[in-house]
């Protein structure tokens, strides 16, 4: 299988693995969980180590600012 | 700073106590730069004013709370939109290969449409398969789907049930480069028809000879149709590759455009560039490389299919807006019926959508309630809707609090 985070059209996919920095990023929004934007489990995208109920942080190349950081939160 | 030679520390530490982005930030340390070279130096002062200036620019720029976006985008896009034209029959941007655009290619982006019209790939070739022709060349042959009639002739020999191949050695060859021998290859060829069609075959060279079991004419007739379908090579979806030689930064290399498309297979295939290839179908792109992936390809192709019918003072950030809420739940939904506007929690924005009556009708046998949340519904209702200074209600507290009450 081709390794899919080279493509340039697949932005960085980190996973937040500590609770707090998801606490921080939920504090920040002023948001539940639930709220983030979904992306599922089996993406191709998504980090192996991620499993459902984990956030995903996206730092996509943007069209307007440099850099656009946005999260999303892994659903089965 | 490096880079630049009359920024010093100070005038540093200004812009970056800035809430401007990265890129505004470069933006005016360059013309800091270009105004000192013209006129010996900046002093602080001056690049605080210069600094505070974009800042309150910006900021003035950014959206206020409450601003109806969506609205915004909404009209950003349509009234272009009424501009495009209804059918453009011509051949866009690569040569001979046919694409839909304008109006229809928009709403087939927005429909999300499981297959587009026109599906086509562009694909990018690695290192030495980029430069050479030839290698080139094979990749094209393992993409393009190779039928019977490419290779040689079919004849049907109605005396003896029989229907005879005539196969073309040179295109065998050609097709296959990693054989030799023209009757080795038509062995394979011979395979495949064994496999697709259920009969046995008779091979002399680079003829091939076969036939239904029980003689029987219809039988004869229906295994040359089928002959027809059959694919000996190549990707089944893909009639048709365009190879192209483009200009890069680093001089030359060759594209290859395909009619039809099958982006996943496409990317396993050797001498592929597998990071930079693209295809126009969102959901391939979806299934092979994410949501994220998927995204930025609404983005890439609505803002293409704006700029081709010249309509490219349309803003990137209402596109952006489309590609987000479309990529919202983790999948492609479509704006429409089906997808974001049918799954709106408000009966009243559903029903004033499309299909009134149903949307009535099912919330009443379900009970449905209605918040009156949104715009839609307060349009209806008559209230003031909640955007803006609508959304802003003044609370009074009743509590004596000891001071004075202000005169006005």
């Amino acid at each position: 299988m081709v390794d899919v985070s080279q493509h340039e059209l697949v932005p960085d996919h980190v996973l937040l693995d500590d609770p707090e920095e998801v606490e921080e990023v939920l504090a920040e929004y002023n948001v539940k969980k639930t709220n983030l934007p979904k992306i599922k489990r089996t993406d191709p995208a998504v980090p192996d180590a991620a499993e459902v109920g984990d956030v995903i942080k996206i730092v996509r190349e943007s069209r307007t600012a440099d850099q656009a950081v946005v999260y999303r939160l892994v659903i089965s | 700073m490096t880079e630049y030679d009359h920024v010093t520390d100070d005038i540093e530490a200004i812009v970056e106590d800035t809430d401007l982005p990265r890129r505004l930030k470069e933006d005016v340390y360059e013309t800091l730069e270009a105004k000192a070279e013209e006129y010996g130096g900046v002093s602080n002062e001056q690049a605080t004013d210069i600094v505070t200036g974009v800042e309150n620019r910006y900021l003035e720029t950014r959206v206020d709370p409450l601003d109806p976006v969506g609205t915004v985008s909404a009209q950003s896009i349509g009234e272009p939109g009424t501009q495009m034209t209804m059918n453009t029959f011509h051949y866009a941007g690569v040569a001979e290969i046919d694409v839909t655009q304008g109006l229809p290619r928009l709403i087939e982006l927005v429909d999300a449409r499981k297959t587009p019209d026109t599906p086509m790939m562009t694909v990018f070739l690695e290192d030495e398969y980029a430069e050479n022709r030839e290698k080139a060349h094979e990749v094209v042959w393992s993409i393009e789907s190779t039928k019977i009639l490419a290779l040689g002739d079919v004849s049907t020999n109605v005396a003896d049930m029989l229907v005879r191949i005539d196969l073309n050695e040179e295109t065998l060859l050609e097709r296959w480069p990693t054989h030799d021998d023209p009757s080795e290859v038509a062995g394979i060829v011979a395979e495949t028809i064994e496999d697709a069609l259920g009969v046995d075959t008779r091979q002399a060279g680079t003829a091939i000879e076969f036939g239904p079991d029980q003689p029987s004419y219809r039988e004869l007739l229906q295994l040359v149709e089928q002959l027809r379908d059959v694919v000996f090579k190549g990707i089944e979806d893909v009639t048709r590759v365009v190879i192209r030689k483009e200009q890069t930064d680093e001089g030359e290399e060759f594209v290859l455009y395909t009619e039809g498309s099958a982006f996943g297979d496409v990317l396993d295939i050797e001498g592929v560039d597998a990071s930079r290839s693209t295809c126009n179908n969102i959901h391939e792109i979806h299934r092979n490389l994410g949501i994220e992936a998927a995204r930025e390809a609404i983005i890439n192709e609505t803002m293409d299919t704006l700029e081709e019918q010249g309509l490219d003072d349309v803003n990137v950030r209402h596109l952006m807006l489309v590609a987000d809420i479309m990529t919202n739940n983790g999948e492609i939904e479509s704006i429409g019926r089906h997808g974001i506007s049918g799954n709106k929690d408000s009966v009243l924005a559903r029903a004033a959508f499309e299909v009134t009556v149903n949307h009535l009708l099912d919330a009443a046998i379900h009970g449905e309630r209605d918040d009156l949340d949104g715009v839609i519904e307060n349009v209806i209702v008559g209230k003031p809707v909640s955007i803006g200074t609508g959304d802003v209600d003044l609370r009074m507290g009743s509590r004596v609090t000891g001071s004075k009450p202000a005169d006005d």
